[in-house]
Order: C-alpha cells, then structure tokens, then sequence
C-alpha cells in the first residue's frame, strides 16, 4: 500500500513561505547590481533608488517573519519542516542586512560627489568585487532553493576571492597619495569595500543554514576566531 | 505499611461454599427440566405418527385420535393475535420511547400500567375476553376472533416492552445523522429507527406468540371447544387450541389417552422451541454493533 | 559592466512600478493585515444563550461567521462550544429542557424565529457528529437516505457519486457501494457522514468535534477535505484539539467556563474572537494565551 499524503495545504503554505523568503535574494541581487554601476558611473540617482527600494526588502523580511511565525504557532512544524523555517528565519536576517550594507553603500556616495576623483584600480576591484557578491547571493539562493551542502560550501572558496579582493583595497588605498580629495574618496571606497565583503560573509551564513537543513549539524563553516582550522 | 497478600482462610471458605450453593441451584433446575422431558418423550413418543397431526380426536378410538383441528385453530389464534399486537404493541413502543414526554403524568402511568398488565394472572384476561369481546360491548361469540384478540390483550405488554427495547438499543446518533440532514421526525423514525429496531421488534413478536401458544386458562373462559371434531376455518370459526386439547386428555381416565396428551405436548413443545430458536437466530443475525 | 546586470537593470522610473518590486504585495501577503475585512457573514450571533432546564451553559455569546471560512470554536470541556454549534441548526431542539435566548441571525434571518421550521434549517446546514454515526445501510443507500427524504430531483447514482467525490470517498469505495457501511474504517466512517452531508448541498455545515475518535492520519485526510470544502461550504468546527483549530480554521473563538456567584453552576463564555493567527501568536487577552500555550485547562 502506498503511503497516504495528507496535510497538502500546510506543505503548500510552507513551500510558497520558502519560495517567497528566497526571492527576497533577487531584490538582493538586484540591489547590488544597481549599487555597483552607481558606483561605476557615477549615477547618484541610482544610488538614491537603491535606498528607496530597500523597503521592499525588509517589508519582505518582516512578512515572512510574521508568516513564519504564524507557520510555527498554526502548523507546529517538526524535524525537517522546523530545520526549514529556523533556517529560513535565519536567511532573512541575513537578506536584511545584505540590503542594508547595500544602502550603507549608496548612502555612501552622495558624500564622494559627481566630480571627485577616482582611481581606476580601485573602482575595477570593487566592481570586481560587487560580481562576486552578486554570484554568491545567486549561489546561496540556489543552494538553499536545491539543498546542496556542496554548494554551500564552495561559497566558503567563493567569498575567499571576495576578502582577498577587499584587502587589497585597502592596501591601494593606504598607497593612494596625498591629494586630500583622492584619500577622501580612497577612504570612502574601503568602507564600500567593506560593506560588499560583510555581504559576502552573509552569503556564506546562508550556505551554513543549508547544511543545518540538510543535515541537522548547525555550526560555522568558518571560525573567524579560529582561522585555518 | 504492609499487609498479608494471602488471603484469609474463612473468606476462602465462604467463596467455595457459595459456589456450591449456586451450582446446586443450577443442577436441581436442569435435572427437573430433564427428568419432566424425559418422562413426557417416553410417555408420547409412541402416540406420535403423520396421521396423528391431521386427525381430528375421538373419545371412542384413542388410537385414530388426533390433533389436527387444535393446530389449525392454533393456528387461526395466532393469526389473529400477531395482526392484532403487531401494530398496536409496536405504535405503542414507539410512541413511547420516541414522543412521550416523561414529566407528563399520564405518561408515566401508562408505562406503570403497562408493567403491571404484563403481571395479571392469565385468567383475568379470560374473564376480560369473556366480558367485553365475546359476550358485553363487542359481542364477537365464542369465535376465533374473540379468542385471538383475547390472547393478543395478553401478551401485548410482553410485545411493548421488548418493542421499547428494541427502539431504544438505535442510538441517538442515528436519529441525530437523520435529523441533521433534514428529514422529519416521521422520516427519521419509518426509515431509521423501525429499520434498525426491525431484529428486536421480530425476536419480541414471536416470544411474544410463543407465550400466547402455551396459554390455556383465558381460551377456557372464552369458551374454547375442548372436544372439537371440526377443522376450524376463519375468524368466525369455534375455538379450539393445542393446550385446550392436551388439558381434556389428561383430564380422560384411560391410559391411552395419557399417550395421545403426551405426544401433544411433544409437538407443542417442538413448536415453542423452533420459535424461540428462530427468535434467537434472528437477535443473533441481525444485531447490530453499534 | 556585464550585459546580464545591464538587462536586469531596466529604466529606474519604469523599476519603480516592476512588479517584482511592487510594494503592497510585498508587505501585505496573504495573511492580510491586521484588520482584514471578514467578508460576509453567513451567521450573527446577537447576545446568545442557551439554557438546559433554564439554567444557561453558554451566554451572552455575540459573533460573526464569516462565509466561504473555516470557523474553530475552542475551549476547555464544559465551556458551551457543542451547545453552541448545535444551536446553529437547531439540533438542540431535540433535547427537551433546551432553550435559546438572543438571536441566531442565518443570512439575516433568525432561525429561532415564529414562522421558522427546524426541518428546514437543517436542510440547509448540515452537521458531522464527535462519533462517525453511519446509518446502518449499504454506503450507497446512506449517501442517498437525505436526497431521498428531501424528494430531491436527479439522478440518484449521480448524486450518490458526487456526494462520495466531493468527501474525497469515491475512489475508495465505488467498487462496494452496496456493502454496509459499517464495514468502512472510523475515518472512511467519518468521510461517509460529509458526504452525506454534502449530497443534501447545505451552504453551511456544522462538524462537533468529528476527528476526536480518528487517527492521526485520518484525522489529516479531514482536516485537508475541510480546507477544500471552505471554497464552497462555510464550515464552523468544535474541537477540543487546539492544535487542529490553528492548523485548519480562519477564524477561531476562545470559550471559557465561568462559575456563577453562587460557585454551584457553570456555564460557558466567549472570551476572544479573532483571526486564527492572531490567537495563536498574539492573542488580546491573557486566559486565552494561557489556553492556547497549553498552561490552563
């Protein structure tokens, strides 16, 4: 005898709960895109649209906060159902703060103006850098959306290129020179380098929610503390 | 604290002695019951042939003796009785169970008085046979009808209260399901209730038959033919019964006629087990686990 | 630039109104906000009470039933909720002592009204009882006792049929309809009584408790077919599982019991009536959070 399936209207509610907190990555993606071409040309305007439409993100974030809530008092969710809506708790805390160090980013660039100066390296690392977040942000939707721990992982690998490409930053920046306005600018581009690499890191928290998914085990990928262990 | 888990030798003892004593009780019944059987079967197993059960009896041949009218008048009686308590004991017991408001005072007495009727002796019911129906308000005669319908005023407790039972064993629920999707009080009770009551309504008629089978002293008030050389035929026909026959033999001197009352007590008894068998098989088949 | 970030970026005007990025959809999911409209009312409950022997067991109840919605009426044993429900089709006039005071509004109409007749008020609302109470007749005759004794117009095998598909039945039994029903398991008991519910086509249909003698699995098969049925039926349920009010219900009433001055009798009280959600993650009042976190019997 086959085995019966009941409960269809929970497993529905529950998948369009996790279809619904994963796409809230797409405006996150989106919003990387718009802010890294602000950045590239110069564009204020998008800047300012990237902060207007982080709204959409964190309305988002706080109604499937509220439905995942709702989910846990109605349905009483257990083992791998529980697994899913913790995690997915989780990936939406992280979705909101991947919005937010996108609107820290835009917020940023008002103060740099049209006309400052820039320098070439810097912005080619840092739009370098904005492509590798955006592909973790796809990586890690696609991860959850497929339960592959693997692919989790890689996004350990993935955002390696991401920190290598902040230090480096950094390190241009300190070498920038002396005009005031250039180190003005080259300062201002270590905290977007910054905030692009605390999205990569959310990324990887993501991935991390994956695995608890999948297997049950909640720990970090990555000990920041412990590094190389 | 903690006391002896073995149990006391006096409770021991009394436990044993009262099973006995239940037993005893139980083995002096089935021994009488035996002995009675055994003695009537030797009594009247030679009396018994085909042609004894179509005869009509004769008090000069006691060998070409037989009970053929006292089966058809039975036979007749029966009728009459089943026609007359089917309807009137069934209406009676769903009336009573289904609508009778039991803080009315009136209702409470019929049920008190229904009890009671179920306890007057059987004579009563003769001279109430006699005094209303064949002779007084109705006139019938010493007929059939009288007779049937006698015999019916007599079981018809018997019949109310086993027709009450068996409509309250259909639980509540099954009024309730009715109800709720929208059938009438009348719907629920002629196609739900009576349906399911049906096995203890039928088991109650035939007990109740088989009482009226055996009854003798009412047919005798009424005026039962105890010598009949007639075959009756209708409602208007004379009385004659199987226990009317079987009393006038054994009240005959000679021996041979012993004989022939035995065998006609063999063939009633035999008429009354098949019909409380057939009350059993059909409670057994019927019952509904609910 | 990559192109791919180039076709994702549209206009910034146009972006504005995309509908990824359309705002009220977004924030306002399905769940609504917290002042949803309930829609229609297909039950008003104005001030009700219900007496046994002219003692109250439930009072002053004042309520809506929403159309086309799962309504879970909830609260300890004793509170009133079975009298309650049964006083919506009038099956508590079957108990004598039973009477009802205030006004049982159905689509604007007071069932307990003069010229009201009891019969037909339960043609239109049906009920399914605690115990699966299958008439004791082939699957088929139980399906079509109701069409029958209503003198219902059709096709009686079509009746039958769709009355069994609409409790998700038919598959499961189309090869036996003359075998009694008594030989089905509890549930495919308790699916027979929806069924035959439905073949009568009630707008509403009452269910007192009818999982409390199921399984599990059973108990999940009823409680999918009442989320079918709500497109079609507006369904109220008494349950003493909370759990089952929060998994199915839109809408549920808390009832609690009260003990009179004199402490000697009891009766039942509607403390809150909300959203199933709102009861179940943030209700207003602190004995129903009490009772639904499972502290307070």
């Amino acid at each position: 005898m086959s085995r019966q399936q009941v409960r269809h209207e929970y497993e529905r509610q529950l998948e369009a709960l996790e279809a619904s907190a994963l796409e809230s990555l797409d405006f996150v993606v989106i919003a990387v895109d718009r802010t890294i071409e602000a950045i590239e040309h110069r564009d204020i305007e998008l800047a300012e649209l990237v902060v207007a439409d982080d709204d959409v993100i964190d309305g988002r974030y706080l109604e499937v906060h509220q439905r995942l809530l709702t989910l846990l008092a109605t349905q009483a969710p257990v083992a791998g159902d529980l697994r899913v809506v913790a995690a997915l708790l989780h990936l939406m805390k992280n979705v909101e703060r991947m919005g937010d160090q996108c609107v820290n980013i835009a917020k940023l660039l008002p103060i740099t103006g049209h006309e400052a100066p820039s320098d070439e390296k810097i912005v080619k690392n840092i739009v370098t850098m904005g492509r590798q977040v955006r592909t973790l942000a796809k990586q890690s939707k696609r991860a959850f959306a497929e339960r592959d721990v693997e692919l989790a992982r890689d996004l350990v690998r993935q955002d390696d290129l991401v920190d290598k490409l902040n230090r480096e930053c950094f390190q241009i920046a300190i070498a920038i020179g002396d005009d005031l306005d250039m180190r003005e600018w080259a300062t201002t581009m270590i905290l977007v380098s910054r905030a692009l690499e605390r999205i990569g890191d959310n990324a990887v928290d993501i991935g991390e929610q994956v695995a608890f998914v999948v297997t049950g085990l909640f720990r970090e990928f990555q000990d920041a503390s412990h590094p190389g262990e | 604290m903690r006391g002896s888990l073995t149990a006391g030798r006096s409770s021991r003892r009394l436990e044993i002695g009262f099973k006995a004593l239940l037993l005893l009780a139980l083995s002096l019944a089935l021994i009488t019951l035996t002995v009675l059987i055994v003695d009537i079967v030797a009594d009247g197993v030679g009396g018994l042939s085909l042609s004894f059960l179509t005869d009509v009896p004769s008090q000069i041949i006691p060998e070409n003796s037989g009970i053929g009218p006292a089966i058809s008048g039975t036979l007749w009686l029966m009728l009459v009785c089943a026609a007359f308590i089917i309807p009137v004991g069934v209406a009676t017991a769903v009336y009573l169970e289904e609508y009778a408001d039991r803080s009315r005072w009136f209702n409470r007495a019929i049920e008190v008085n229904i009890q009671n009727l179920a306890a007057v002796p059987s004579i009563v019911y003769g001279i109430l046979g006699l005094a209303f129906l064949v002779r007084g308000p109705l006139s019938l005669g010493n007929v059939v009808l009288a007779g049937g319908l006698t015999l019916g005023l007599l079981v018809l407790p018997v019949l109310i209260v086993a027709g009450r039972e068996a409509v309250r064993a259909v639980p509540p629920s099954i009024r309730e399901g009715s109800m709720a999707l929208g059938a009438t009080k009348w719907q629920t009770i002629w196609k739900q209730v009576l349906p399911a009551a049906l096995p203890g309504i039928a088991t109650g008629v035939i007990l109740s038959l088989s009482r009226a089978i055996g009854e003798t002293a009412p047919l005798i008030v009424v005026g039962a033919v105890s010598f009949a050389t007639f075959i009756p035929s209708g409602f208007g026909a004379e009385i004659t019964a199987l226990p009317i026959q079987i009393f006038d033999w054994v009240s005959q001197p000679q021996p041979e006629f012993k004989t022939l009352a035995a065998a006609g007590i063999i063939v009633l008894m035999l008429i009354l087990l098949s019909m409380n068998a057939v009350a059993v098989w059909l409670r057994n088949k019927f019952e509904q686990k609910w | 630039m990559s192109d791919r970030t180039m076709t994702e970026r549209e206009d910034p005007a146009e972006t504005r109104a995309s509908p990824a990025f359309d705002l009220s959809g977004a924030v306002h999911g399905s769940d609504g906000g917290a002042e949803a409209p309930m829609g229609k009312a297909v039950f008003r409950l104005e001030d009700v009470t219900v007496s046994y022997d002219a003692k109250p067991a439930v009072s002053e109840v004042t309520m809506d039933i929403p159309h086309n919605q799962i309504t879970a009426l909830i609260g300890p044993s004793g509170c009133g909720k079975s009298t309650l429900i049964r006083c919506l089709n009038r099956m508590n006039d079957l108990i004598p002592s039973a009477s009802v005071d205030g006004r049982v509004l159905y689509h604007d109409q007071d069932i307990y009204g003069p010229e009201i007749d009891a019969v037909e008020v339960r043609k239109r609302i049906g009920m399914v009882f605690q115990k699966p109470n299958p008439f004791p007749k082939s699957i088929y005759d139980n399906i079509a006792f109701g069409p029958r004794v209503l003198g219902m117009k059709g096709d009686m095998d079509e009746i039958v049929e769709r009355g069994l598909s609409g409790a998700a039945l038919w598959d499961e039994v189309k090869d036996r309809l003359d075998t009694n029903a008594f030989g089905m398991s509890g549930g495919q008991q308790q699916r027979l009584c929806i069924a035959r519910c439905l073949a009568v086509q009630p707008d509403v249909i009452l269910m007192d408790e009818p999982c409390s003698a199921l399984d599990p699995i059973s108990t999940g098969k009823i409680e999918d077919l009442m989320l079918e049925l709500k497109r079609e039926y507006s369904i109220v349920i008494v349950t003493h599982n909370m759990q089952q009010a929060a998994r199915v219900s839109d809408r549920t009433a808390f009832l609690i019991v009260k003990l009179d001055a004199d402490e000697k009798h009891r009766q039942g009280r509607l403390v809150e009536y909300d959203r199933t959600e709102k009861i179940f993650t943030n209700p207003s009042d602190s004995r129903t959070e009490d009772y639904v976190s499972g502290k307070v019997g």
